[in-house]
């Protein structure tokens, strides 16, 4: 018993990382489909996307890098399949480097959504590219937007699309933020702060940054990470990326519990009657 | 002329210049004011945006220094030079398709997701060891996070519903948290501003570690 | 039918992947290290082609369009560039002190509002109506931001009052933290998720990713055992 409880209180970390690694990655290749459930942050966030309308202009900003992507490509792609239900006109702009990448894969993935719809590049959506490196360009196409942004990511000029009734802050219907945090405070401050109705998808870190804007009235809504994501899917009707790692993503909260546990087990069995300091 | 360029009141006259040039339109409804306001933002992007064209020399500094030195692993730095000259070759060739679209999806993207993808497990092993209840505050602090993980995985709510308990920590004690950050981040950014303004921290302008 | 070019990405992406999943074995290898430069590598250079082309987009097409004012921009940012010669590193200074100025600027006159004043406003918050659900929710989120706040009163000495206050905050700050890093947890967790999701969606990756993960494992054992791992390391 003795030794039992010693490997809980002084096991090799190594153990910890296989563990978490098999258990996401055979959950992964082998989901069971467990239930979820839906929170009410997602229900509000839903009730934002639903209340849209054709010809609303949307700016939706990938303020992410890929990584952050990983976490809430639910959320982007869900959004945007809603946002093309409803006929929106959007607009897609980018605040790192690497998201560059990104449109191209919610684009591809909701394909068949844009099919149906008859959606036009220029007419019913533009792809902006890399346009918000800092502050100082996200307050410049808050004031001025066609003093700042030319062209779209493809090069082309933004004359002749939806975008010519854009001048300012004040001519989008709705600003979407999905954030790991970089131009996130850039684009309260200078279009959030002014009137402009703002949602946002935060990665898990983000959350508790996010809250305090929530709660003063700035943002209508928090999709909370992939979980909310997977909710939204599920609200929506169209399973994807979030419901699929549901299963991982639900075990792999059980599994931290179950170490912080037995992390407890051992300290109150092994090292604290043993009189040692693991630490 | 590389007197007046060198002359820390002119640095700092400029920087006050600039700041109201940008702050004052915001309050006063000028339209001339807002006009300069505006350009002058724009061009701070632009200037913004070269200051990060710095990090190609700063990269290649780094490489050929410790490529000079000849340790163990050189050969890696020399690949990483070649690998940022290969990647503004590529992107020559159309950013769209061919081999800078290939780099994007095989090397850059799949490695960023892991580079943060890592972190869960150092969390993970880390606050497993670490979240001991000795005390009355770590009590409260596993107790608290044993609630919300019980809460986030989405199987729990489907049969123990500890949505109001988690809901409630979550738009209380944590948003009153992420407030008292975001209240105390910005006094203190405030009084940094300021003190920036006044001339008091010459290093921001790199005036100090010159002279 | 899977595409030629799909797979070499597939393959190549996982394979490194697994390698910057190798520094998990403990110890420093040369497959970590040829994911690391990698990634620093091709990311600096995409880095640099992404701010070029708003330089051109935003800059050079705006002053071609008739915006003659944005050549100051081009000015300021190849006096910024100095910065790396020490004999005339002074250049830089000017167009430093202008973009530090309108960026402070840019950030106090907004986010005084967002970030304190309507944080407080937020904070102040009817105690004594409402149903028992908003006095509970408004009596925690009062309570909570006051006396954690007291915590980081500094440059009064915390007794009488205010250290009881401190103190209260102090464990009221400790609950907060516990569920911070369970939000923590929960979105690192994503980001592993999403990213090994990648190389599971669709089945045929599957195999992929099996292999190189078994390719990879057993290269780091293998040099382990003939104590190659450091031999082949780079220095730090």
């Amino acid at each position: 018993m003795m030794s039992v409880l010693k490997h809980f209180a002084e096991y090799d970390r190594r153990i910890v990382y296989l563990a978490l690694f098999l258990v996401v990655t055979i959950m992964l290749m082998t989901p069971i489909g467990l239930p979820i459930s839906v929170s009410p942050s997602t229900m509000q966030y839903y009730d934002v996307l639903e209340a849209l309308g054709p010809d609303d202009r949307i700016l939706a900003v990938l303020n992410t890098e890929f990584s952050g992507y990983m976490e809430i490509q639910s959320g982007i792609i869900a959004s945007i399949r809603v946002m093309v239900e409803k006929e929106a006109k959007i607009c897609i702009a980018v605040a790192h480097p690497e998201a560059t990448g990104i449109p191209e894969l919610v684009l591809s993935a909701i394909k068949s959504t844009m099919d149906e719809h008859q959606y036009t590049y220029g007419e019913d959506y533009v792809v902006l590219g890399y346009v918000f490196p800092n502050e100082a360009s996200v307050a410049s196409a808050a004031q001025d937007w066609h003093g700042a942004i030319h062209n779209d990511f493809y090069g082309n000029s933004i004359e002749g699309t939806f975008l010519d009734e854009i001048n300012d802050w004040s001519d989008w219907t709705l600003i979407s933020d999905y954030t790991t945090g970089i131009q996130t405070t850039a684009l309260i401050n200078h279009f959030g702060l002014r009137g402009a109705p703002m949602i946002v998808n935060g990665i898990g870190v983000e959350i508790s940054i996010l809250a305090p804007y929530l709660d003063t009235g700035i943002y209508k809504a928090l999709l909370q990470s992939m979980r909310g994501g997977a909710e939204l899917e599920y609200l929506t009707g169209h399973p994807g990326p979030g419901m699929t790692a549901m299963d991982a993503f639900t075990i792999g909260h059980y599994l931290m519990i179950l170490l912080i546990v037995i992390g407890n087990i051992g300290y109150f069995g092994y090292t604290r009657n043993a009189g040692r300091n693991v630490e | 002329m590389s007197q007046i360029l060198r002359s820390k009141e002119l640095n700092l006259i400029a920087m006050f210049l600039a700041f109201l040039a940008v702050f004052v339109p915001y309050f006063v409804n000028v339209p001339a004011l807002d006009v300069f306001s505006t350009k002058l933002i724009t061009i701070t992007a632009i200037t913004t945006a070269f200051t990060l064209l710095l990090a190609i020399y700063s990269q290649f500094r780094r490489g050929f220094d410790f490529v000079r030195r000849k340790p163990r692993g050189w050969i890696f730095k020399v690949y990483m030079m070649t690998a940022i000259l290969l990647m503004l070759l590529f992107a020559l060739g159309g950013l769209e398709t061919g081999p800078y679209h290939w780099v994007m999806y095989a090397i850059i993207t799949p490695l960023s997701s892991v580079n943060y993808g890592i972190l869960a497990f150092y969390l993970a092993s880390t606050c497993a060891r670490a979240f001991k209840a000795r005390n009355t505050k770590s009590i409260l602090l596993i107790l608290t996070s044993l609630i919300m993980l019980f809460y986030q995985a989405p199987f729990t709510g489907v049969y123990v519903n500890l949505g109001p308990l988690g809901i409630y920590l979550a738009d209380t004690f944590v948003m009153a948290a992420g407030r008292m950050f975001l209240i105390s981040v910005t006094v203190g950014a405030i009084v940094f501003g300021v003190r920036v303004l006044l001339g008091q921290e010459p290093s921001v302008l790199g005036i100090g570690r010159e002279e | 039918m899977i595409d030629t070019v799909e797979l070499s990405i597939m393959v190549v992406g996982c394979f490194l992947s697994m390698c910057m999943f190798s520094t998990l074995y403990g110890k420093s290898s040369p497959l970590y290290s040829l994911a690391e430069e990698s990634y620093i590598g091709f990311a600096t250079g995409l880095s640099i082609v992404m701010n070029l082309m708003y330089i051109y987009n935003t800059g050079f097409v705006g002053i071609m369009g008739g915006d003659w004012v944005l050549i100051f921009g081009f000015i300021l940012g190849v006096m910024a560039l100095f910065r790396v010669y020490t004999k005339y590193s002074y250049v830089s200074r000017l167009p430093i002190a202008i973009s530090l100025g309108a960026q402070l600027g840019l950030a106090l006159r907004t986010q005084i509002y967002s970030g304190f004043i309507d944080q407080i406003k937020a904070t102040i918050l009817p105690l004594l109506s409402g149903d028992a659900k908003a006095i509970v929710y408004n009596w925690t989120i009062f309570l909570c931001v006051i006396l954690m706040l007291s915590f980081f009163f500094y440059t009064i000495e915390q007794k009488g009052s205010i250290g009881v206050s401190a103190k209260i905050g102090e464990y009221l700050m400790y609950a907060s933290f516990g569920a911070i890093f369970a939000q923590t947890f929960m979105g690192r967790l994503s980001l592993l998720v999403g990213t090994i999701q990648n190389f599971t969606v669709p089945p045929w990756k599957k195999p992929i990713l099996i292999a190189c993960m078994a390719i990879v494992l057993a290269a780091l054992i293998a040099l382990d055992k003939l104590n190659l791992l450091e031999k082949l390391t780079p220095e730090e």
